[in-house]
């Protein structure tokens, strides 16, 4: 049957991950009562509170599933994906170690050398130290194999770096990028060769960080320049040349969490406030129909969940959750709209009003991010055999 | 049992379908007798019910998957009200239950009202009054479980339909969904509470939903094989990126309606509750449909509109049974409202309970 490669035995129930649920949950409920963050869309991108990204890593939720040696705590996927559902549910503002926590950490676990795993991974799990992803490139979005940041060695064996990289989310707040690099000429005949990844620290001179403003006028994306940036020769992460293996492997990290679904569930949730006040009929049966298509990712989150504690690695069916879910995160607002009467303004005095314009002009984004879904359905396509 | 022994049952459940291929239902042939026998004889339309009852014993998962290989092979047999819906009910409320090899269709819709013969404390005698509307199998089944309503609450009847008068009608597969007019009818029932009752009416939905995942499922296998199969332009059609999107958009609705559903099966094997799992799960494979059958047809073109493909045997049965056992535009409304329960504050703790 055609569609086997896509499918993934169902999640194990896990007590330990409802026991974590809970604590997060009430550890949330007193942070939201005690006034430290307030609910947005959106917030694993525009929601940057280093002090809160702290307090997670001071209650062992960061780095969960790392080696206790390393600062984690050695939980499973299970447990992690019920925190970090917690987290996008109440809107918390967990931005700033997002990318650190779900992909460079484990990244660094993967294919980082001893002396990189000691220093970096006590400092992301302790919510101190913040990563970003150095893929695409102002001429090289979809097509990830095009990128033309250069690194060459100079005398001293180290790596001279020249390029830029864009959509860099939170670059002017984080302290390295894991920065994908061409480190041979390009090959014609093997698109894929001649790629490399370097942890360069975002404060070595020759790297300037340009903001780029998105729609709702929020500083989140930046350009970062390279000019003649000298990077240690041992900040080379993995292999020389195995770039696109392990950028890869880093994707099914990045695309199979409840972020690929969950972005816009604050707009659900005050919804509900409306359909609870109002027991409108249209509006409950709404609710039903986004909580349905909700219920239904997180299925599919969790299964993946299950297959990384299984030590598998399911890049295909994780393009999939990433397709289905972030076109559910912006399918939110156009099914809200239909039965509200709720015009959407960031200076709404209807707290639905604001939260329907927070998640509308972060929209554009939810299908763009971590790989378009034109290049999702191309990978799902090749799950079913057709490439 | 263990997955082992459900593949088991599966394959045996395939070998039989090899030998009845589905035929365009009619008035005059609505159903697959010979189909039936067979799976009588293999002991298949008592799967799932206790051997003491006259069952052949085994789990639900067995008879889930029993459901949902008669499903993909767009048979027609009323297995799915029997095993999923109509038999546990009647077990579940001290009933007798007639023998696996006798059709049992159950009646959720409609106006019938019960008067207790007796004092109507348990099991006993009732008479039924009304009309019994949208009855699965009307004409086939020669058994029904009444879900009717009586002064002192809901009631399951078990009416002895063999022969009974029913009108032609049927689902947009050609799957008799008559009505039954009942006056004074005599037979056998139980109370069920107002919870049972609506348990009733969601284990109709998941057996619904179960047999949606599986068509499906099929549905994309046999688009992606008709894409690998058909050349235009001197290429097959699935070389083609337009197409390949297509594809996937299917393989994503079928993938996420097969994650709730299986999910929502274990929910009931826990003896979890059941009502919001079945509705979400009937109200996303519901809306699966629209976007799996509508590309499904596109992707096949015009042999796929027409009788002589097989398309239509699965695409007719999905469009009907989204609305059956309940729209999803009514378990919508069943799942917001029940998510609400504890307030709007409640809703994301009751979605990461549901299943």
């Amino acid at each position: 049957m055609g569609s086997n490669s896509l499918t993934l035995a169902p999640a194990p129930r896990s007590a330990a991950a409802e026991e974590v649920r809970a604590e997060v949950r009430e550890f949330l409920a007193a942070e939201l009562a005690a006034g430290s963050f307030t609910t947005h869309v959106d917030t694993w991108l525009s929601g940057v509170d280093p002090a809160f990204s702290r307090k997670l890593g001071e209650r062992g939720w960061l780095g969960m599933t790392w080696p206790k040696q390393y600062g984690g705590h050695e939980r499973t996927a299970m447990e992690r994906y019920a925190v970090t559902e917690e987290l996008l549910a109440a809107g918390a503002p967990v931005a700033a170690h997002w990318i650190a926590d779900r992909q460079s950490g484990p990244n660094l676990l993967r294919y980082g050398t001893e002396a990189q795993r000691a220093e970096i991974l006590p400092r992301i799990a302790a919510g101190e130290c913040y990563f970003v992803i150095g893929m695409s490139e102002p001429d090289s979005g979809s097509d990830l194999a095009s990128i033309r940041t250069r690194a060459t060695r100079n005398g001293d064996g180290d790596w001279v770096v020249n390029g830029a990289k864009v959509w860099t989310s939170n670059a002017h707040t984080s302290h390295y990028a894991i920065t994908l690099v061409r480190t041979s000429p390009a090959d014609p005949a093997s698109r894929h060769a001649g790629l490399s990844q370097l942890l360069v620290d975002l404060s070595l001179p020759g790297i300037t960080v340009n903001p780029i403003r998105i729609l709702d006028g929020g500083h989140h994306f930046n350009e970062v320049v390279f000019e003649d940036v000298v990077i240690p020769g041992d900040m080379l992460l993995g292999e020389e040349g195995a770039g696109w293996h392990q950028v890869t492997a880093e994707l099914a990290f990045e695309r199979s969490g409840p972020e690929r679904f969950l972005s816009t569930y604050p707009l659900i949730a005050e919804f509900a406030r409306r359909a609870a006040e109002g027991q409108d009929p249209a509006q409950l049966a709404t609710l039903g129909r986004l909580s349905a298509r909700l219920l239904a990712l997180r299925q599919l989150s969790l299964r993946i969940a299950g297959a990384l504690d299984r030590g598998e690695l399911p890049d295909i069916p994780a393009a999939l959750v990433k397709d289905v879910g972030t076109t559910f995160e912006a399918d939110v607002i156009d099914e809200v709209r239909r039965v509200v009467d709720v015009p959407a303004s960031l200076d709404s005095p209807d707290p639905l009003g604001r939260a329907l314009a927070e998640a509308q002009l972060h929209a554009p984004g939810y299908t763009l991010r971590g790989g378009t879904n034109e290049i999702l359905r191309g990978i799902v396509a090749r799950g079913l055999g057709l490439r | 049992m263990t997955s082992s022994d459900v593949d088991l049952v599966v394959e045996t459940v395939r070998d039989i379908l090899t030998k009845f291929e589905p035929f365009v239902l009619t008035a005059e042939r609505p159903w697959d007798a010979g189909l039936w026998s067979a799976l009588a004889a293999a002991g298949l339309t008592g799967v799932g019910l206790p051997e003491e009852a006259g069952g052949s014993g085994g789990e639900l998962a067995d008879a889930v998957a029993i459901v949902g290989a008669l499903a993909a092979g767009a048979a027609a047999v009323p297995v799915a009200e029997q095993l999923l819906v109509a038999a546990p009910a009647v077990l579940a409320a001290g009933l007798d239950l007639p023998a696996p090899e006798e059709p049992l269709s159950v009646a959720v819709d409609g106006a019938v009202t019960a008067e207790p013969r007796d004092d109507g404390d348990g099991p006993g005698s009732w008479t039924l009054t009304g009309t019994a509307t949208d009855v699965a199998w009307a004409g086939v089944a020669q058994h029904l479980a009444v879900l009717a309503t009586s002064a002192v609450g809901p009631v399951l009847a078990l009416v002895d339909v063999a022969g009974r008068e029913t009108t032609h009608a049927a689902n947009l597969a050609g799957e008799p969904r008559g009505s039954f007019v009942l006056q004074g009818v005599t037979a056998a029932g139980a109370l069920l509470t107002d919870a049972q009752a609506e348990q009733l009416r969601a284990r109709y939905a998941l057996a619904r939903a179960v047999q949606l995942s599986a068509a499906l499922q099929q549905v994309l296998a046999w688009t992606v094989h008709h894409a690998g199969e058909r050349h235009q332009f001197g290429r097959p059609l699935g070389k083609f990126q337009a197409i390949q999107m297509e594809l996937a958009e299917m393989a994503g609705e079928v993938t996420a309606v097969a994650a709730l559903v299986d999910a929502a099966v274990q929910a009931v094997e826990r003896g979890e509750s059941l009502v919001l799992a079945a509705a979400a799960a009937k109200v996303r494979a519901g809306a699966a449909v629209e976007v799996v059958a509508r590309l499904a047809h596109q992707v096949h073109g015009a042999i796929g509109f027409t009788q002589e493909h097989r398309l239509h045997h699965l695409t007719r049965r999905c469009w009907s049974w989204r609305d059956e056992a309940g729209t999803e535009t009514a378990w919508a409304r069943v799942l917001g409202a029940g998510l609400l329960a504890d307030g709007p504050d409640g809703l994301w703790p009751a979605l990461t309970r549901v299943v």
